[in-house]
């Protein structure tokens, strides 16, 4: 008897005559998923199958699995020669030693002596006559024994359906670049347009000397957290202290924010063209800062062409805080590193900044100059393989 | 690193000194035994750290009345004091602690004991009156930083010490002595129950410090297991530190005195060179020689400090173990208003510090605050 790990692939079926690509997608992403860990991956009618693996090692190989989007769930069983006796071996250990089962039973092998009844009532009447405490409940068993007869004389008994993150295969919706800051909106953002798809490159920007190297540190860390569901390769940093000095200097202060927002998107336009990206993506959210006003996004949009991608615009923090602790980036999150310093915050920002006064008090600035000098900072860190400083 | 830079955060950690590693170096190439193992190998590396013990004993205390548990750190020598000595009634200490004592008498409160923090003067140095009006017959322990680690401050202990002896006799009395062994003067009267060093500080290594601890002064394990240092602190000794915490010392208290004075000099001559409508002065005259500390009021010392460092100076902002919160809780409690806290750079030598170096540290210090005011302002 061999430990497998069965996948069952979630919206995928419904893409008619794209199938084939999504499924090389999917297949990719999980052979990435496994990387490092001796597996072999098989894919079988309507499903994969993992083999071969470490039977120790078998909680990092679900974790990966559970990581990767377009998992609809998967369940850890056994693979056996589809005999009764070999069958019952393994179901003894699928089965809980008490409660409420049901066995079920799938035979695509018509040839198997028993049909899928007899072999559920075999298998049942077995586990029922020696274990006293358990007790078959056909409608809402707490436990299934699932028994897969094969068509090549194996047969695949598992229990647990354990439900997978869902979504698409990352690769399968474009690239998108994903301003990054060290808090927790961001990666959240990130998650969920990866889960529609969508490749997230990444993209911070940093104020050195104003901000420190801990806050660069954390957004790496946060940019590899994500890269476990998200395919990205790299984190891009471009630094702004410039920008915000000159802003600071000539500029009225109560919009520094939204004045160095507006580079900062025009900065994120350019790096995503060159890295063949097709949208922007923020962790916006309707009204939580004072930049994230309809005002500020509207003063913001108007400088770029791509679309801004902002998955989170509708929601609030405690749902976001939920979704950054369910794809563990939110301990890293917290981490008290300010990735702005306050040095330049406005005291009172202004919220519902006019275009005209925008455009009036921008036009102070040398803004293509300060924008080219600005992505000649720009550094490149491969994660994984981290490389370049600020 | 590759690049010169002048280095003036020595009271965070200083460079090893490369002459004690390389005497040190035989523990770890040739007699790298494990000094509890009876054969005589093993043995006579035993007997290396016993000297090395009284020797590092010897330096401020009479080693026949004192002994010295080997620790991990300055910290954990501060933990197992105040743990060890602060079971009952309440435990004196002051604000102006390094986080190792405030966090440790801070968690006493979860063990039933009460933790009093005595007010501390403008310079960082404790207020001897307050700390004997909170000494009473409940009084377990009552510990003082010795050199205040973030103003330079330093504390009268030994007067302290018998103060308190005086009003409680039962009161044990310890002293965070790591920035002060093997940089000031020091020699501990009988009253000075317990004192906490550390290696890394005068040229040793990080992951070594010491409690020493009056004979007779009941201490238990904080560690348990093969019952080293006298059961005191269970697990193999780290030799090659000690060692060379040993060899490093044995420099240091050679030269104190000498030192202590070259480098009172540089203070004053960096100071002097410091563009006063800059920089404000926070450490006493009286202080420690090798702290100076500063403030650039009205900017970020964090922000000036990365400035520094792209310039080739590297200069402390306060406490590195605090480093984490806005403004530093000891310069807090010396009652500077948010306008100075924001800009407290610590200055801090060792006798690798040349003249030429703080000469050249002025400068910088003078051009970047300057710079950094222009564009913030």
């Amino acid at each position: 008897m061999e430990k497998v790990v069965i996948i069952r692939y979630a919206e995928i079926h419904l893409k008619g005559k794209n199938r084939g690509f999504f499924e090389r997608v999917f297949t990719v992403n999980l052979e990435r998923a496994m990387r490092g860990l001796r597996h072999e991956l098989r894919r079988t009618s309507g499903r994969y199958l993992v083999e071969n693996f470490d039977a120790e090692r078998i909680d990092e190989v679900c974790d990966r699995i559970s990581r990767v989007f377009g998992v609809h769930s998967y369940s850890v069983g056994y693979k056996v020669q589809s005999g009764l006796d070999e069958i019952y071996a393994v179901a003894k250990e699928v089965c809980p030693a008490e409660g409420t089962f049901k066995v079920e039973t799938h035979r695509a092998d018509k040839k198997f002596p028993m049909t899928s009844m007899e072999i559920n009532a075999a298998i049942g009447g077995r586990l029922l006559s020696e274990r006293a405490g358990l007790k078959v409940d056909v409608h809402r068993p707490n436990a299934y024994v699932y028994i897969d007869v094969r068509e090549n004389g194996t047969a695949l008994v598992f229990g647990e359906f354990m439900k997978g993150p869902g979504g698409m295969p990352v690769g399968t919706a474009g690239k998108g670049l994903l301003l990054i800051s060290g808090g927790i909106d961001s990666p959240v953002a990130g998650y969920l347009m990866a889960k529609r798809g969508m490749t997230v490159e990444c993209l911070h920007f940093h104020s050195y000397p104003y901000t420190n190297e801990q806050a660069k540190e954390k957004v790496v860390e946060l940019t590899k957290i994500l890269s476990r569901y998200s395919g990205t390769a790299a984190l891009r940093t471009v630094s702004v202290t410039h920008i915000q000095e000159e802003i600071h200097k000539r500029c009225a202060e109560d919009l520094m924010i939204t004045l160095l927002r507006r580079f900062m998107y025009r900065i994120a336009e350019r790096v995503a063209k060159k890295i063949g990206g097709g949208c922007l993506i923020t962790g916006e959210s309707l009204g939580q800062v004072a930049s994230q006003t309809i005002e500020g996004i509207t003063s913001s949009n108007s400088v770029v062409t791509l679309p801004v991608l902002r998955p989170l615009i509708g929601f609030d923090k405690e749902e976001i805080i939920t979704r950054s602790v369910a794809m563990g980036a939110y301990e890293t999150s917290v981490l008290p590193f300010e990735d702005c310093c306050t040095v330049f915050l406005p005291e009172f920002p202004a919220i519902k900044p006019k275009m005209s006064y925008i455009l009036e008090e921008e036009s102070k600035l040398d803004v293509e100059g300060l924008l080219e000098e600005a992505m000649g900072t720009m550094k490149v860190i491969r994660i994984g393989e981290e490389k370049g400083t600020y | 690193m590759g690049r010169q830079i002048i280095y003036l955060d020595n009271a965070a950690t200083t460079r090893p000194n490369a002459r004690a590693t390389e005497r040190a170096g035989v523990f770890l190439t040739e007699r790298y035994f494990n000094p509890s193992a009876l054969y005589s190998d093993g043995f006579s590396v035993g007997v290396e750290l016993k000297k090395a013990r009284e020797f590092l004993l010897s330096r401020v205390v009479d080693p026949t009345a004192y002994d010295l548990t080997f620790t991990s750190c300055g910290t954990e020598a501060d933990n197992q004091a105040v743990f060890c000595c602060g079971k009952r009634g309440n435990v004196v200490t002051t604000a102006g602690e390094h986080a190792a004592i405030y966090a440790s008498c801070t968690e006493l409160k979860n063990r039933g004991v009460e933790p009093r923090f005595v007010p501390v003067l403008p310079d960082g140095g404790v207020d001897p009156e307050a700390l004997l009006r909170a000494v009473d017959e409940k009084t377990s322990l009552v510990s003082v930083i010795h050199v205040n680690n973030e103003t330079g401050a330093i504390n009268p202990i030994a007067q302290l010490a018998k103060r308190v002896k005086e009003k409680n006799p039962r009161a044990l009395f310890h002293a965070d002595g790591v920035q002060a062994y093997g940089k000031i003067p020091v020699r501990l009267p009988k009253e000075v129950d317990l004192y906490s060093v550390s290696a890394h500080k005068i040229g040793g290594l990080k992951g070594t410090g010491a409690l020493i601890h009056k004979k007779g002064v009941h201490l238990s394990p904080y560690l348990f297991g093969g019952g080293q240092e006298n059961g005191l602190r269970s697990g193999t000794e780290n030799v090659f530190g000690v060692m060379t915490f040993r060899y490093a010392a044995e420099e240091k208290f050679a030269s104190l005195d000498r030192d202590c004075e070259r480098i009172g000099e540089l203070r004053e001559r960096l100071f002097s060179g410091l563009d006063g409508r800059l920089f404000r002065r926070l450490s006493p005259q009286n202080g420690t020689p090798y702290i100076l500390t500063v403030s650039a009021e009205g900017l970020r010392g964090e922000v000036l400090q990365h400035m520094l460092s792209d310039e080739g100076l590297i200069v402390g902002t306060g406490s590195a173990c605090s480093s984490r919160h806005r403004y530093s809780r000891v310069m807090t409690a010396c009652g500077y208003t948010e306008k100075t806290l924001d800009g407290v750079l610590r200055l801090s030598f060792s006798p690798e510090t040349t003249l030429e170096e703080v000469e050249t540290a002025a400068k910088i210090l003078n051009e970047t605050a300057a710079r950094l005011k222009q564009k913030t302002e």
